[in-house]
């Protein structure tokens, strides 16, 4: 059990430029503490996220990704992140199929002010992850 | 993989300790090391302050002197320091597209500072994943587009006035839009303002006189925004003009017809403590001079038909109308509203007849308002011999506004003034908590009414209860400078109602895509340097819609935003970003699932040579993306976002 | 249900029973334990005494009611607490798990006097009224824990609530305006016990003000503000020699009353003041 308590999970998170990246930019800016187990690559609509993106980070090992856009309402671009849902909520299923468990995708909705619900986001996605355990394709991988 | 021109990547980095910002935190040097590891690397360094000129400098030679084509900073977050790290790379001779920046900064430094060791390690994770797109990044051309020469403003109080105004006498085309019958917001319901005294119509209405006459201005009263479509430089506006009854075209103002109108109502100006008629003038100085019928209360009678006579103003058919606008700029100034004493039961609003709320003493003490300025009581119309003012009525309280509204300590001091000058026998308590009188002459003007012998009691009013015979009321609170409760009994109780957001302004942010902070004010774009902006190119904020404030700071900001709104006018053009859809050809199957989720229409299903291929109009684009990640075939992409660019940073994250 | 006043729970079961509202006994229940002197002295412990009582409701798959104001608090809010923080469930559970108990937060808690406004309704409680009680003026006392704090309460507006009101007005009385009606019994957080000089003082207030109002009876949903403002009665004529004889009732008593319940199966004669005088007045009704 000492190999859990070592794990520590790998996060790829898509965040859209307008709302979540500008709230992980205002976490910073407030000295929001949270885990380092996250990394975030900049999109300019959670819209733009295509599952092939999601699919080849759990490929090539990433323990758990987030998909982070505005609120329903608030998408820059009107309706992007409506179809980021869709594609999440669709893509969840896929990855049961295939063995990975649908909890290590989460979909967030942070706005630009909401550097505090970042942080909440990261603690409990991380935490949660810990408990499941490594992403079960990375033995596969080696 | 493609390498844009064929040529090798040649990619330098540059880390930034951004002072002990980063450094303090992150082992840059370390990073730059392992910087130097990366394949396409030819060079590396850190740098105190890349974003300063010598920083700025040591980019410059460096992409000469190694002869560097892909260019990352390991710094800051690109919302910050993109732009200028682009002109760096452009200054010295590169495609301002092949550069890319690694935020080790917000997302990293700032984020895990009791975690050198992690954040390292973090920060050499964001620059392979940086330099993993550089290697893949394209040269763009970015586009200019003309800009329209006016300006929509959204709001007709002190704000939107003020911003108008200066716009027009810069000879720009300014189109204002007002919800109610006239223009004047909410300053123009108040007597004097503090701490000068000044009397507020009497400074507001020569500003609206000359909003109606600017031949530069075209006011849109009683109307509403309906529609925004479009960008910086270019936005659609469609507004709804509401029919009044009465043609603006005709009406002189005159009155003749509200004389003989039979139907009598609560005026709303003066928050129901006066009356209006059906056919009315909000207040005598309206702007525009026009009579509105309110159809909710009127009977059809036709007196005011006959009133009118020979003018034949009066037209019961009218329709809404739809005007459309074309505008460069936006500036929003949808001011604010009192937050609902109701909401606080304990203090008897709308249950006991003398609590009443600070902008109805206003309106009482007010020389045009219902009592011609007389301070009475509602209950019997006596003035009464002693009031209580309580402070933070819904502001700075859990369970109702977490905020400070800045302006009852204000407001509420000028009341005790005007009360004490009134009435000079009447004694005048005002509860508070602290008394936050921080502008220019604010601590004076507190002194100054202190010394008029208003009793200043620190402590927050648990409850009020009325004698039922005498209608006075019973007002509790803890003397917190005592350390006793007090029961205080007065004659009347004004109550010092914090501001919320004008909920008229939520369609408006809907249909502008502009975002709004935790307490539902409007979201600046900095809110340091730049709270008059959002965070949407173009659109501008002023007044109390991004936060409470006070007449002057609301002048302030109203003439900020309408100097920034006129900046892209006057340089004529706006370089567009050229991050947009691009469609390869030779992998389009034109099955037109692009075409179905574009939100903007911007991509079509064309014949081209005999087969369906989607085009992309670039005007119309905006780059969200949505096409590509829908795309079965991955021939729809966005440029600097395109699949390749995104898949190398994922891979460089977990294969490195 | 607590073991002070016993009538308050015999009226209480009377009454569920006519309603048709079934009631289930949670065997080896134990204190709640009380909000004022538990939980400021070992919040933790407090929770897991709270936690231990609602598994044994979860356990048999219902929602906990009580007639008190002290339990509603402790349990509505170790069971929001425990609800919203996995990880204090956890260690809560960690507690538990070796007595033969577990909290999985399947359950509500709920105050009798909630549950008849909200699910039971008010107006199908007017139908199962037979005598109302026409004539009678109450004085109402919410009591501090069942509204407070308004922020942890989905109950509406704590410092002008009309909850109890409609249910007491269903009952065909009316409710007076007194006064302070919102001011604490004097019983809780230990200031009975502490300071009963003071305790007494808030009792006093109280019952002179409705007194003076001109209520018949004051009407509580509380068994600690219940024995506060009937027994501490008794004290202030001892005390002070100040004697006003309000009658106090639990709201299960009222109601019993006006369903045409005989007033010896509803326990009166556990009270301090004397309820005679008040039954006299309703002779003609019920």
């Amino acid at each position: 059990m000492s190999s859990e308590q070592d794990f520590k999970p790998l996060v790829v998170a898509f965040c859209c430029n307008w709302c979540s990246y500008a709230g992980a930019d205002l976490a910073g800016t407030s000295r929001i503490q949270y885990p380092p187990n996250v990394r975030i690559i900049r999109v300019m609509c959670s819209g733009r996220v295509d599952p092939q993106f999601i699919l080849r980070a759990f490929e090539k090992g990433a323990d758990g990704v987030l998909v982070a856009g505005c609120h329903p309402g608030d998408c820059h671009y009107l309706k992007g992140n409506l179809y980021a849902r869709r594609r999440v909520i669709l893509l969840k299923r896929l990855l049961e199929t295939i063995g990975i468990e649908p909890e290590r995708l989460r979909l967030e909705w942070i706005s630009a002010s909401e550097g505090g619900k970042l942080a909440e986001v990261i603690h409990s996605f991380v935490k949660e992850l810990e408990k499941l355990g490594p992403n079960p394709l990375k033995e596969v991988v080696k | 993989m493609s390498k844009s021109g064929g040529e090798e990547p040649r990619i330098g980095v540059f880390v930034c300790h951004c002072g002990t910002n980063i450094a303090g935190v992150v082992d840059v040097k370390e990073v730059a090391e392992y910087a130097k590891t990366l394949p396409n690397v030819v060079y590396a360094t850190d740098y105190v302050y890349m974003c300063s000129d010598p920083g700025q400098e040591l980019i410059k030679q460096a992409i000469k002197e190694h002869n560097l084509n892909r260019i990352v900073v390991a710094a800051c977050s690109p919302r910050l320091h993109e732009l200028t790290f682009r002109r760096t790379v452009s200054e010295a001779g590169l495609n301002p597209f092949l550069f890319e920046q690694a935020n080790i900064r917000e997302q990293n430094s700032w984020v895990h500072m009791d975690n050198p060791e992690e954040a390292t390690r973090k920060a050499k994770d964001l620059v392979r994943m940086a330099v993993a797109k550089a290697r893949l990044l394209e040269p763009l051309e970015p586009k200019e587009v003309p800009v329209e020469p006016a300006v929509l403003v959204i709001g007709g109080g002190i704000a939107g006035i003020q911003a108008s105004l200066d716009l027009a006498n810069k000879g720009i085309r300014v189109y204002l839009v007002e919800k109610e019958p006239s223009i004047g917001g909410n300053m123009i319901r108040l007597d004097k303002t503090f701490p000068t005294l000044d009397c507020s119509a009497c400074i507001l209405t020569p500003k609206m006189v000359d909003v109606s006459r600017h031949p530069n201005i075209t006011l849109y009263a009683y109307s509403e925004v309906v529609e925004v479509d479009g960008y910086i430089g270019n936005f659609d506006v469609k507004i709804l003009k509401k029919p009044r009854y009465v043609r603006e075209d005709r009406c002189t103002g005159c009155g003749k017809c509200a004389e003989v109108c039979p139907v009598t109502v609560p005026n709303e100006f003066d928050l129901g403590l006066g009356p209006r008629k059906a056919i009315y003038i909000p207040f005598p100085q309206a702007v525009p001079a026009v009579y509105t019928i309110d159809m909710d209360h009127c009977i059809k009678c036709g007196l005011c038909v006959k009133a009118c006579g020979e003018l034949e103003a009066i037209d019961f058919d009218q329709k809404p109308e739809e005007v459309n606008v074309k505008v460069g700029t936006i500036i929003v100034a949808t001011g604010f509203e009192l937050f609902d004493a109701r909401q606080k039961p304990e203090y008897g609003y709308g249950i006991y007849q003398n609590v009443i709320t600070s902008l109805q003493f206003e309106r009482l003490v007010n020389a045009s308002g219902p009592t011609g300025g007389q301070i009475v009581r509602p209950s019997d119309g006596k003035p009464p011999k002693s009031v209580a003012i309580l402070l933070c009525v819904g502001s700075r309280d859990q369970k109702a506004l977490p905020y400070c509204s800045r302006i009852c300590c204000m407001y509420s001091l000028k009341h005790a003034h005007q009360i004490k000058e009134k009435i000079p026998d009447a004694e005048v308590y005002i509860l508070y908590m602290d008394i936050r009188s921080f502008g220019k002459g604010y601590e004076e003007f507190y002194n100054r009414v202190q010394h008029e012998g208003v009793k200043l009691i620190r402590g927050r009013a648990s409850e009020i209860w009325e004698d039922p015979e005498t209608k006075n009321l019973i007002v509790r609170a803890e003397d917190t400078f005592l350390g006793k409760p007090v029961e205080l009994e007065v004659e009347m109780v004004i109550l010092a109602t914090g501001v919320i957001p004008n909920p008229a302004t939520e369609p408006i942010r809907k249909a502008l895509f502009i975002t709004q902070s935790p307490d539902g004010f409007l979201l600046e774009a900095h809110p340091k340097l730049n709270p008059m902006s959002t965070t949407v190119d173009g659109i501008y904020l002023a007044g109390m819609c991004q936060g409470p404030k006070d007449i002057p700071d609301t002048v302030a900001q109203a003439s900020a935003a309408a100097s920034a709104a006129s900046i892209p006018i006057l340089q004529g053009k706006i370089v567009i970003e050229p991050i947009v859809a691009n469609v390869d050809e030779n992998l389009c199957g034109g099955c037109g699932i692009c075409e179905s989720v574009c939100p903007y229409g911007a991509v079509t299903v064309e014949e081209v040579g005999g087969k369906r291929k989607a085009r992309v109009n670039e005007a119309k684009c905006k780059g969200c993306g949505s096409c590509g990640a829908a795309c079965p075939s991955g021939a729809i992409t966005v440029l600097h976002f395109k699949d390749d660019q995104i898949l190398a940073q994922v891979d460089a994250l977990l294969t490195g | 249900m607590p073991n002070r006043y016993p009538g308050i729970e015999l009226a209480t079961r009377i009454v569920m029973k006519n309603l048709g509202i079934e009631l289930v006994d949670m065997e080896g229940a134990s204190c709640c334990p009380a909000p004022g002197a538990f939980g400021p002295a070992d919040l933790f412990t407090w929770r897991v005494l709270g936690a231990r009582n609602l598994s044994i409701a979860e356990k048999k798959g219902v929602d906990v009611l009580t007639v008190c104001n002290g339990c509603y608090k402790t349990l509505y809010e170790v069971n929001q607490d425990l609800k919203s923080d996995p990880e204090l469930r956890e260690r809560v559970n960690e507690v538990l798990r070796p007595l033969g108990y577990e909290y999985n937060g399947t359950i509500r808690v709920r105050h009798i006097a909630e549950y008849l406004h909200r699910d039971y309704g008010v107006e199908k409680l007017r139908g199962a009224v037979k005598k109302p009680l026409e004539g009678i003026k109450v004085a109402v006392h919410y009591g501090c824990h069942l509204m407070r704090p308004k922020l942890r309460r989905e109950l509406g507006d704590s410092e002008r609530p009309h909850l109890l009101e409609d249910i007491i007005e269903a009952t065909g009385a009316e409710c007076v305006e007194y006064k302070d009606m919102m001011i604490c019994c004097g019983a809780g957080g230990g200031v009975r016990s502490y300071d009963l000089a003071l305790s007494l003082t808030l009792t006093h207030t109280k019952i002179k003000n409705a007194t003076e109002a001109g209520a018949d009876c004051m009407v509580n949903v509380c068994p600690f503000c219940h024995l506060q403002l009937d027994r501490g009665q008794a004290e202030l004529k001892e005390q002070w020699g100040v004697y006003y004889g309000l009658p106090i009732l639990h709201y299960s008593q009222l109601l019993g009353l006006a369903m045409g319940i005989p007033p010896k199966m509803l326990g009166f004669e556990a009270h301090y003041v004397p309820v005679d005088s008040f039954l006299e007045k309703l002779k003609g009704i019920i």
